[in-house]
């Protein structure tokens, strides 16, 4: 069944349901916590340059020379502080994830890329013509005895590294590699902070013995190691092997569109919120090196999961046909497009082809009272209705209202609905009447999503209430 | 970003700021200190009062009578002078009252841009101590610490020739 109008469960009283969670005060708790992170963030940059000044830094600031060779220094802290802020934000902490989302993360990871390369090149830079400076000669030439510094060339390479991760990292250049070969450049980055580290210590009396800053630092570097092996490399170890999942089998649901049935050991205490993704790989000899980032499309029982995948990538074609018994290793779960990101007493879902599957896991995952909950399906035709069956009967049971917008997008207002629904004049609000009061959720491909966001913002519906999943990649 | 989180950054990152730099203020006065000989300032050659009394003797082998300048004849070392970046120490050698070689014991090392420094400044400071005949020479560009550290030693030493 397609239509939540066809026949309705009977509801609970509410009085026997989970009370009314205060979502307000949900929202205030996590966004004290952001702040906390985002100041956390920059005050690491400024004890960065506090210890340097604390330590006698601007008694060297009595000439040209010096003030640019501080300059340079204090573009050196500020940099290394961003790179490794960079590596925590990059370790999928639960903390920062459970806060800001991994997407978030990701995004401000991503944003701190240029600005850290930019102020390590200025730190060379500058420290060559200090140098230069006051011992007389120009910065080109100041290039040999600075190499002669001990750990210096070293330092160089760990600078072409950068240049090279953040490069093969921009926008234009990045849509020419896979996915897996960008992420073996990427791994570079650890060897460029690898190989700066020795100067760290050897050439700059900064970080000389026995100081403050060196302890800062040491605990710096001690605190991204740690959240980076722990988390990117052990966790994911340990959970694969604690819960040994395997696939049982796939069923097609849809041309293109397959389910994974997964078993495995107390995949409860996963502790997977509805809506959350995992990151799979699946052992054969042809799909072992690509991860799939894919949402449960159902709450896992002990020994049982599911997917659903559509085939968009090239390693998503070919998951479509692994073989029974093939073991899966997993990283996650992750992400808040889940119960835990709710800000405002009301939901609103609008889900758009595939992008149904997390809100599947986050419907039948969600602490709801009936009559909170609104859901919007959108598919370009009836083959895209992709568990809209099951949707239906998780939304009757639980007393959330579901409607559908099938065919071709509208080309005029509301472009992200159906031509023949945004003719009759379904608009966004028309749909959820109490948008202001809501969270709304929006899981779709990239421009569609960005359609139904524009409308929602046009609305005037404050920015945190609004939860987006991409799904393309 | 939201505007508190925008506000506790500007004001914790501020007040660290602060801190840090109050801390470096207080500190950057008394940079150079001596150890091991008499505690002498880069101008006025003190005698010791308050610091350690016990002066290296004069490694000259034969003191001669003092000449014009009321320098003696002989080796004098001076005592060590602890800067940031590791202690300075230099001897020099008086001969017919005059300062006739300044030679450099042990030169700030703490950092391989340190040693760099200090190899690049310490002939500098030879040249213009044995040119001036005293410590009241130029800083030597980018090398503060270095030529702090190096004057403070040969004050020391010029101080024990004239005793």
């Amino acid at each position: 069944m397609t239509s939540a109008q066809a026949y309705r469960t009977p509801l609970p009283s509410r009085d026997v349901r989970t009370p009314r969670i205060d979502r307000r005060r949900q929202y205030a708790r996590r966004a004290r916590m952001s702040d906390l992170l985002v100041t956390l963030l920059w005050a690491s940059g400024a004890a960065a340059v506090a210890l340097y000044l604390a330590s006698g830094g601007m008694n060297a600031w009595n000439s040209p020379a010096g003030v640019i060779t501080g300059l340079g220094i204090i573009a050196g802290l500020i940099g290394s502080d961003f790179v490794l802020v960079m590596l925590v934000l990059a370790a999928r902490v639960p903390v920062i994830d459970r806060t800001i989302g991994h997407d978030r993360a990701v995004a401000t990871h991503r944003r701190l890329g240029k600005p850290a390369l930019y102020l390590l090149l200025g730190h060379g830079a500058l420290l060559l013509i200090g140098y230069g400076m006051s011992t007389g000669i120009n910065p080109i030439s100041e290039i040999g005895p600075m190499l002669a510094l001990p750990d210096m060339p070293l330092a160089f390479v760990g600078t072409g590294l950068f240049i090279v991760v953040v490069v093969t990292s921009l926008v234009a250049v990045r849509r020419k590699f896979s996915y897996e070969g960008w992420h073996l450049v990427h791994l570079l980055s650890y060897f460029a902070v690898i190989f700066a580290l020795p100067h760290q210590f050897s050439d700059s009396g900064m970080l000389a013995v026995s100081t403050w800053q060196r302890v800062y630092w040491i605990a710096l570097y001690v605190l991204a190691l740690v959240a980076i092996v722990f988390h990117r490399f052990l966790k994911p170890i340990i959970s694969t092997f604690r819960h040994r999942i395997t696939v049982v089998g796939t069923e097609t649901i849809s041309p293109g569109v397959v389910s994974i049935h997964l078993r495995g050991e107390n995949l409860r205490q996963l502790g997977s919120e509805g809506g959350q993704f995992l990151i799979w790989r699946f052992w054969t000899g042809k799909t072992w090196y690509h991860s799939h980032p894919i949402s449960l499309s159902a709450m896992p029982s002990d020994s049982r999961a599911r997917i659903t995948v559509r085939e968009l990538g090239a390693g998503s074609s070919r998951i479509s046909a692994i073989p029974a018994g093939t073991p899966v290793s997993i990283e996650g779960p992750y992400g808040i497009f889940s119960d835990v990101a709710r800000t405002a007493p009301r939901l609103a879902i609008v889900a758009a082809g595939i992008g149904v599957t997390p809100v599947r896991a986050l419907l039948e995952n969600a602490r709801i009272v009936p009559g909170e909950a609104t859901i919007l399906l959108r598919a370009g035709n009836t083959d895209e209705t992709y568990l809209w069956d099951e949707l239906g009967e998780i939304a009757a049971a639980k007393g959330a209202t579901l409607f559908k917008s099938i065919g071709h997008r509208s080309r005029g207002r509301s472009g992200w609905l159906a031509e023949k629904d945004a003719r009759r004049g379904v608009t966004l609000q028309s749909i959820f009447p109490k948008l202001m009061q809501s969270d709304l959720y929006l899981c779709g491909p990239s421009s569609w999503l960005a359609a139904v966001e524009a409308e929602a913002r046009a609305l005037g519906i404050p920015e945190h209430q609004i939860h987006a999943e991409r799904f393309d990649w | 970003m939201r505007k508190r989180a925008v506000a506790a950054s500007v004001l914790a990152s501020l007040g660290i700021l602060t801190v840090g730099w109050q801390i470096g203020a207080a500190t950057a006065a008394p940079a150079i200190s001596t150890s091991g000989g008499t505690a002498v300032g880069k101008t006025a050659a003190s005698s010791a009062a308050s610091g350690p009394a016990a002066a290296p003797a004069p490694t000259a082998s034969a003191p001669a009578a003092a000449t014009g300048s009321g320098l003696k004849d002989g080796t004098f070392t001076g005592a060590s002078a602890d800067t940031p970046f590791g202690s300075v120490q230099v001897a020099i050698t008086i001969s017919g009252g005059k300062i006739t070689a300044v030679k450099a014991l042990k030169l700030t090392d703490q950092g391989g841009r340190s040693v760099q420094i200090s190899n690049y400044a310490a002939p500098i400071l030879r040249q213009e101590v044995l040119a001036s005949q005293s410590t009241n020479v130029n800083n030597v560009n980018g090398a503060t610490y270095t030529t702090d550290g190096y004057l403070t030693s040969v004050q020391s030493a010029l101080d024990q020739a004239k005793a």
